[in-house]
């Protein structure tokens, strides 16, 4: 093969698209050739910038801008889209950036300020003196607990003593007023008789049968 | 059965927005690149992207699912408006200049990196040198091709020419836009 047949080829070698003889022939031809072996190699290079080439993506607004045309509506966006324009976007600008510093150094003063109570604070967080709170409290209701419990039995203890007394005086006081008490006489005294009213009733229907 | 193309389409003329945003979302990145590697300019490509996709609802009814995919009909609108503009204003500037890459939003590089966007745009200015040196059909089949990563098949179906062509002018292109870049090179003393 001469080197203008080999050029006519070299594109389908490199792409490997020749048949197989062709292939061989192509490769001899090749290892004897330099000038065309060097023209190979340019050709394989510049094919590597062509496919290396950048893919650019068009901006949403052509997007738009199309289908206003159209169909004479707006894209359709994604929740992405929206939570983009509305809040990523509006932070990412100097004056949030600035916003964030400033809060940030405040942030810094203050902790820093905050420092000693916060490793008191901190110890007292600490799952073992929490713990050991937590039983103190505990310990500290159940006592609480048992001594109104005493409280409440003594207060009963002492009503019902107080009621007795009351009730035993209150007996004591009555027997010595000396009030005739139904079924008993005093001596001398006759019984009188109640007079009946006169009744339809017979006093046998109360007696039980 | 219809492929989700053809589906989104019957949708589109039932008078289904969301169908047509949806292939508007699908498309509008591959037209803008293809406009801005013909035209080498933002502006430019915006508005073609514009006028295309605008181009291509005024006549989804005169799209026939059995003469090719809706992608290889989308992107014939597409070439022959390019094509249209290139008439227009006689200028065709392949791939853009470095001071019109800055800024703009790279799909491969989320955070942009500027020693990569220097090398991008160094490399790309290059490429677009070279380009702009080649005959108009040997570039269009080297963007469609190298920079499009389109099929033979595909590229012949767009041009409207026989696969065998599109072949000899992919490889003609190549050979000749390798021995300018070479060239440039060695006066410039620079590697790409």
């Amino acid at each position: 093969m001469t080197c203008p047949t080999i050029e006519d080829r070299l594109s389908e070698y490199l792409e490997r698209s020749l048949a197989r003889e062709e292939m061989e022939q192509v490769a001899r031809h090749l290892h004897e050739c330099r000038s065309c072996a060097a023209l190979l190699d340019e050709m394989r290079s510049v094919l590597a910038v062509c496919q290396s080439f950048p893919v650019y993506e068009p901006d949403n607004a052509l997007i738009d801008k199309i289908l206003v045309r159209t169909s004479g509506r707006r894209r359709t966006r994604s929740l992405r889209e929206w939570a983009s324009q509305y809040f990523l976007r509006p932070m990412l600008t100097p004056r949030f950036a600035m916003g964030a510093v400033l809060t940030a150094l405040f942030l810094v003063l203050v902790a820093n300020f905050m420092l000693p109570r916060v490793s008191a604070v901190a110890s007292a967080l600490a799952p073992s003196e929490i713990f050991r709170t937590m039983d103190r409290g505990v310990q500290q209701i159940y006592g609480g607990g048992l001594k109104l419990y005493d409280k409440k039995n003594e207060w009963q203890e002492q009503f019902t003593f107080y009621k007795n007394n009351l009730l035993n005086r209150l007996g004591f006081m009555i027997e010595r007023l000396d009030v005739p008490v139904e079924g008993k006489k005093k001596p001398g005294e006759t019984q009188q008789q109640p007079e009946k009213a006169p009744s339809n009733e017979s006093s046998l229907r109360l007696l039980p049968a | 059965m219809l492929s989700g193309d053809q589906k989104l389409v019957e949708r589109c003329l039932q008078g289904d927005d969301a169908a047509w945003e949806a292939i508007v979302k699908m498309y509008a990145k591959r037209i803008y690149n293809l406009s801005y590697r013909y035209t080498g300019r933002m502006d430019e490509a915006e508005d073609l992207t514009q006028d295309i996709l605008v181009r291509v609802y005024q006549n989804l009814n005169s799209f026939r699912a059995d003469a090719g995919s809706f992608q290889s009909w989308i992107l014939k609108v597409g070439r022959n408006l390019i094509i249209d503009h290139y008439r227009q204003t006689r200028r065709f500037q392949p791939v853009a200049g470095s001071e019109e890459m800055e800024g703009m939003k790279i799909e491969d590089d989320k955070i942009p990196n500027p020693h990569r966007i220097v090398e991008q745009n160094e490399a790309s200015r290059f490429l677009g040198d070279g380009l702009r040196s080649l005959a108009p059909e040997l570039k269009e089949a080297i963007i469609l091709r190298d920079l499009e990563g389109m099929a033979y098949q595909e590229i012949a179906d767009l041009l409207g020419i026989p696969e065998g062509t599109v072949k000899s002018r992919i490889n003609r292109g190549r050979l000749e836009l390798t021995r300018l870049l070479s060239k440039r090179r060695a006066q410039m003393g620079m590697q790409i």
